[in-house]
């Protein structure tokens, strides 16, 4: 096809190289796109279409409720089924960018007449805009370096572990969509600031006006922007095209962002969104300066620059510092300071702490998540600072900040695997670029083999049959052997390989578990399900009564919602701390006392999770010293985290365990009757298999609560609070209560006898004393 | 459809103001109350006799009007086994509600035949005491009458109590009677007056399933690409004696007899050629349940995701596919004829409360008929819109209420339908995808930037 090609006449030429390069790239995507949508799919092969863990719970329940009340009563939406008894304004409180996603697509193919449940779309929705960030990872990674690197980078990030861990089919998250927001906003930035064209520049405003709608995450995009102009500013590289795209993104991203409730004012009044104002402000500045530079002697603009800097600086400083101090601009949110200091959470606000996607990240987790691309995107950064232009500017601060971020929280991985694949691309492409080179000078056709090694070094990703042969045929130049060029591309396509095998892997075993639905296998490969959540949701949605109120723990929240559709106190939108703490105090105080605060929140059903009996390792118990921290941060005075623990400081369940954990609300909710079963024969009674031990408190009843269900493998048991005249004595029905009469007037009534005294001795001579007459 | 009701209202016109027969007598009556179900089930063989002069073309059986329980199905058949129809009527001086049963052949006088009466009540059987805990055994009362209830005099009656266990704690005696085993023998009594009543007492253990239908949605959409799709959506409650305290799993466990009231599990049976199966709820798939294939069906043993106690309730949907050629054929006038099963198989011995079946037929068709096994109430049709279509498909609806399984009719559907709609959908799809072609073939190929295009300063 080429060599037909090549010798037709050169305006052929042109269009024939174009239509290949451009089939390359498009078959490269379409197989990117496919790949990564299929390697999503584990979850819904080995299971089924559903709704994945926690947060995926409520997004769908809201998505169901804007298709079903439209789009304005779901920003007006009153959710009185969360956060009893407070509420929560839903429309105000959520990115609502998922939701109108996934309910758009819904409507145009209800429009076409394709019926697709309202779950299908929101299952699939995070595989497919996988298949949108490889694209928009390509055209980004092309604008900062090639066609080749952007192919790379779209072929990673497909299949990085990184992203597919927020990602897979079912994982309904405002993360699947962001993560394309985001690169798409980067590629649109990164055009407006090459072309310095306004069509860009709203372009990207527009994008990240999308983003805003779609993740809290939106932060890092308008700190990250102006620190790149900013940066751009130190080194000089103050230019028209510059001041035109930020100002236009600025002010246009600025309105746009503020017209999510969510969002509201919080771009003008939070420290967050702080520095995008003051970089809009200082490019005004330079802009100011670079003019009057036109117009000055160099002494007068020295002076001019280094006043005028000064005062200017010193004046907005001290401006935000003062409306921070007035409560005009509210300080840096606690989740924003546990980014600088790790151990802050920890200490103040034990909620953040609690959730284990905050923690900070492992060495171990960076190889998990990137596998060869943690290896390689440094070499992918040498090459952008070696070669810098603005725009790898761009990417130089990306990497840096995202690594640091990831390495504070895992959660925060997810931002920095962009980069790394881009990065990464970068440095595969630079390495195949000069290993894979044709010598040009030995052949005849010289601009075409030029040409032709894009497309050709392009297919060595995917397979690389092809191209080695002719590989083979290319002689000695730049020093490079033969045999060299051939041991470092099979050696790059071995590590390639073992990196797409890592990623199946990973994906495969580690991210693709509903967490809804456990299974376990058997010693001879037979998979047992065990579906207990399900279980547990399904008796409380068919066999409750509708407004039944019930507590758990607010990890349980949003499924509680989601699949039983009752109320809960707390759930996994954790934005009060003090009701938490009460749920918290109410778990970890003794029976009465919990009884108490279940009465006063009306509460009807208590909700545990119990691993005990099939090892089950993120149960409550596991989870109940966060309980007691939470409560104790609101309470200290009625829960101390130390009596929990024995007296060498240890957590323990069995007979040595502190009495206050043995006799609190939740280990009796957990334990209750589980000191009589057996699991089997070789371990006694009431043994807990998560935490190898035999439980310490074993025969004990109830006052308040009752066992109302308990799934197959007890992993969720459901108590009813009992009503106050349910415990203090059995509750007989009016109409079997029997008011004793005395025998003294029915005896006088119906046998009309004359008056006795009771037992009176009757004395007899001669007989032995007798009562009777 | 309104064929039938006219039909049915004339002949209730005709035959209100029916007058009793006194010539005919019951000569012989064996009952047998069947008490092992959630259902009361009485079969009646009776031995009529013309005592009069001239011959008898039928006669009546009457509703019991002080009687627990709704009698969902009534049949009479003759000796050689045939239906005898069932006609409601009036009779002059009596509130009773009466049923004209027509004999195929005229009952001379002197002559006696054989007729036997099949009654079905559901609700019959009341939980005494109506609630009981997890360990109790369910004891329900049965209220029935020791005589068979009827216009006519009897000169003979035996009836026999079919009871599921052999743990009774009361029944009434009146004499003779006998209980062997699980059966309780009434009788025989002699000459019974007409409409003579004796309340007749069972109070036993019964720990069959009390599992209720109360509400079932059965859709059938048909594909003439040759699949007929049936789902269907059943809300079902266990209508026994209602739990009282506790759940405890752990007792639960370790309860391993067979007989308890609690419903674990229950068999569905589905056509032989029943494919793509799947059961689930709002929740998703409900990953307990499993299909065996018999000669002549499929076997579903379903089990709802938590164990059904007294008052619980539970929710389902379950579908399957049938292959076409069963169910669907064309008559020689070129109309296409339907024949599909009302309501199916749920568990053994169901009883529906509500039952709405709905028919989706292909897009296009008209000159619909519709011709029911029994009576039903007809509900507005509707329009459906399913895959890519953009013509809606009529939708019929019927609804009917107390249903059992010899309710399990088929109905038949006869309408007109052209071939050539079948390749409607292929042809738009395409078209549509030839349209998207050709738009990206002019979007590549044209230039419609307004400035310098880029590929242009590049070479």
């Amino acid at each position: 096809m080429v060599q037909a090609g090549s010798k037709k006449s050169s305006v052929s030429k042109i269009n024939t190289k174009a239509g290949i390069s451009s089939l390359i790239i498009f078959v490269v995507l379409l197989l990117a796109w496919i790949a990564g949508f299929s390697s999503r799919l584990f979850a819904v092969i080995r299971f089924e279409s559903i709704i994945h863990e926690f947060d995926p719970w409520f997004n769908y329940r809201a998505t169901a409720y804007m298709v079903k009340h439209g789009f304005y009563n779901f920003l007006n939406w009153f959710d009185e089924r969360a956060w009893y008894p407070l509420g929560r304004i839903v429309g105000g409180t959520v990115y609502p960018g998922l939701m109108l996603t996934s309910g758009s697509i819904h409507y145009i193919l209800h429009l076409l007449h394709i019926n697709v449940h309202i779950r299908d779309v929101c299952v699939f929705l995070a595989p497919v805009f996988s298949g949108l960030t490889a694209i928009s990872t390509y055209f980004l990674t092309k604008e900062l370096w090639s066609a080749g690197a952007g192919l790379f980078a779209a072929c990673f990030i497909a299949i990085v572990p990184g992203y597919i861990s927020r990602s897979v089919a079912g994982s309904y998250d405002n993360e699947g969509i962001a993560i394309f927001a985001l690169q798409f906003t980067y590629f649109l930035w990164i055009k407006s600031v090459k072309t310095g064209s306004v069509f860009w520049a709203v372009a990207a405003s527009l994008s990240y006006f999308y983003m805003v709608s779609a993740w809290g995450g939106y932060v890092f995009i308008i700190n990250l922007i102006p620190l790149h102009v900013f940066v751009l500013l130190l080194m000089g590289r103050y230019s028209n095209r510059l001041f035109t795209s930020y100002t236009t993104f600025y002010i246009l991203g600025l309105i746009f962002s503020m017209q999510i409730p969510f969002v509201g004012f919080q771009p003008i009044r939070t420290s967050e969104h702080m520095a995008a104002g003051g970089v809009f402000a200082l490019l005004f500045a330079v802009g100011v300066l670079k003019y009057m530079q036109s117009m000055m002697s160099k002494s007068e603009f020295k002076s001019l620059v280094v006043f005028g800097g000064l005062i200017s600086a010193a004046v907005v400083f001290l401006g935000v510092v003062l409306l921070t101090y007035a409560g005009y601009v509210a300080p840096w949110s606690g989740r924003f300071y546990s980014l600088w200091d790790t151990g802050y959470a920890k200490i103040h606000i034990p909620i953040i702490a609690s959730v284990s996607e905050h923690q900070p990240t492992t060495w171990f987790s960076f190889f998990f998540d990137l596998h060869i691309l943690v290896a390689t995107f440094p070499a992918g950064l040498w090459y952008t600072i070696k070669n810098i232009n603005d725009e790898r500017v761009f990417v130089v601060l990306y990497a840096l900040s995202a690594v640091y971020f990831a390495g504070v929280m895992v959660r925060l991985m997810l931002t920095l695997t962009p980069v790394v694949c881009i990065l990464s691309g970068i440095a595969f492409s630079g390495l195949l670029e000069l290993f894979l080179r044709e010598d040009d000078s030995s052949r005849g056709e010289d601009s075409e083999e030029e040409e032709q090694s894009t497309p050709s070094k392009r297919l060595y990703d995917k397979a690389g049959k092809v191209p080695k042969m002719k590989h083979e045929q290319s002689r000695d130049t730049d020093n490079i052997g033969p045999n060299l060029r051939s041991i470092v591309t099979v050696v790059i396509l071995l590590l390639l390989m073992l990196f797409a095998v890592h990623c199946t892997w990973v994906t495969s075993n580690a991210y693709s578990s509903p967490s809804i639905v456990l299974a376990s296998y058997g010693s001879d490969g037979t998979r047992q399900i065990l579906d207990d959540f399900r279980e547990a949701y399904f008796w409380l949605s068919q066999n409750t009564a509708d407004d039944a109120r019930i507590m758990s723990w607010w990890d349980y929240g949003y499924q509680i919602a989601g699949m039983a559709n009752r109320t809960t106190l707390v759930d996994n939108n954790t934005w009060n701390n003090s009701h938490i703490a009460l749920v918290g105090k109410a778990m970890s105080s003794n029976e009465s006392a919990a009884y108490e605060i279940m009465t006063a929140l009306d509460v009807d059903y208590v909700l545990v999770i119990f691993g005990g009996v099939i090892g089950y390792s993120g149960d409550d118990i596991n989870k109940f010293l966060w309980m007691v921290r939470i409560a104790e941060g609101e309470h200290p005075k009625d829960i101390r985290e130390s009596d929990y623990f024995t007296e060498h400081g240890e957590f323990r369940v069995d007979a040595e365990g502190s009495p206050t954990l043995l006799n609190c609300l939740m280990y009796k909710l957990s334990y209750y009757r589980f000191g009589e079963l057996k699991l089997d024969y070789r371990s006694p009674a009431g043994f807990d298999r998560t935490r190898n031990a035999v439980i310490g408190h074993k025969d004990f009843q109830l006052t308040y609560l009752e066992e109302a269900y308990t799934t197959e493998h007890w992993l969720v048991r459901v108590y009813r609070v009992k009503k106050p005249d349910e415990f203090n004595r059995p509750r007989i029905p009016i109409a079997n209560r029997i008011v004793k009469s005395s025998n003294y007037i029915t005896k006088k009534n119906i046998k009309r006898k004359k008056g006795t005294i009771k037992n009176k001795p009757l004395v007899v001579k001669g007989k032995r004393l007798s009562s009777k007459q | 459809m309104l064929k039938l009701n006219l039909f049915l209202l004339f002949l209730v016109g005709v035959n209100a103001g029916e007058q009793i027969n006194s010539y005919l007598i019951y000569k012989n009556v064996d009952r047998s109350i069947d008490l092992t179900s959630q259902l009361v089930k009485i079969t009646s063989t009776i031995t009529l006799e013309n005592a009069g002069k001239d011959p008898i073309k039928n006669f009546l059986v009457v509703d019991e009007p002080k009687s627990d329980g709704k009698v969902v199905y009534r049949g009479v058949k003759d000796s050689a086994k045939q239906d005898l129809n069932l006609l409601p009527v009036q009779v002059d001086g009596s509130d009773n509600k009466f049923h004209k049963v027509v004999l195929r052949q005229n009952l001379e006088p002197g002559r006696t035949a054989t007729v036997v009466l099949e009654e079905i009540i559901a609700k019959g059987l009341a939980p005494y005491p109506s609630s009981i805990s997890q360990k109790e055994k369910q004891l329900v009362r049965y209220f029935g009458n020791h005589y068979i209830y009827t216009p006519y005099t009897v000169a003979k009656q035996k009836t026999d109590v079919v009871l599921s266990s052999r743990s009774v704690e009361n029944y009434t005696k009146l004499k003779p009677v006998t209980q062997s085993d699980n059966t309780i023998t009434y009788g025989p009594y002699t000459d019974i007056k007409p409409y003579t009543e004796d309340q007749l007492v069972v109070h036993f253990e019964n720990n069959a399933p009390f599992l209720t239908v109360t509400r079932l949605e059965r859709v059938i959409e048909i594909s003439h690409w040759g699949n007929v799709a049936i789902e269907e959506q059943i809300e079902i409650k266990h209508t026994g004696a209602k739990l009282k305290g506790p759940f405890s799993r752990y007792d639960y466990q370790r309860d391993t007899s067979s007989s308890h009231h609690s419903i674990k599990s229950y068999t569905t049976v589905l056509p032989a050629t029943a494919h793509s199966i799947y059961y689930r709820d709002s929740n998703g798939n409900i990953s307990t349940s499993s299909v065996k294939h018999r000669k002549d069906w499929i076997e579903l043993e379903l089990r709802p995701r938590f164990p059904l106690f007294g008052g619980w309730q539970s929710s389902y949907t379950l579908g399957y596919s049938v292959p076409s050629y069963q169910y669907l054929y064309r008559t020689p006038e070129g109309q296409n004829v339907l024949s599909m099963r009302f309501i199916d198989h749920v568990f053994d011995d169901m009883f529906v409360e509500e039952a709405t079946t709905s028919i989706v037929l292909p897009v296009g068709v008209s000159d619909v008929q519709l011709i029911v096994p029994y009576q039903v109430e007809k509900l507005q049709d509707d329009i459906t819109y399913k895959y890519l279509d953009n013509m809606g498909r009529k939708v019929l609806r019927m609804r009917k209420n107390d249903l059992v399984e010899q309710h399990i009719q088929d109905l038949e559907i006869t309408y007109s339908w052209q071939p050539q709609l079948l390749l409607h959908e292929p042809l738009l799809i395409s078209l549509a995808l030839f349209i998207l072609f050709v738009a990206v073939i002019i979007w590549v190929r044209l230039d419609f930037s307004l400035g310098v295009p880029e590929h242009s300063k590049k070479e």
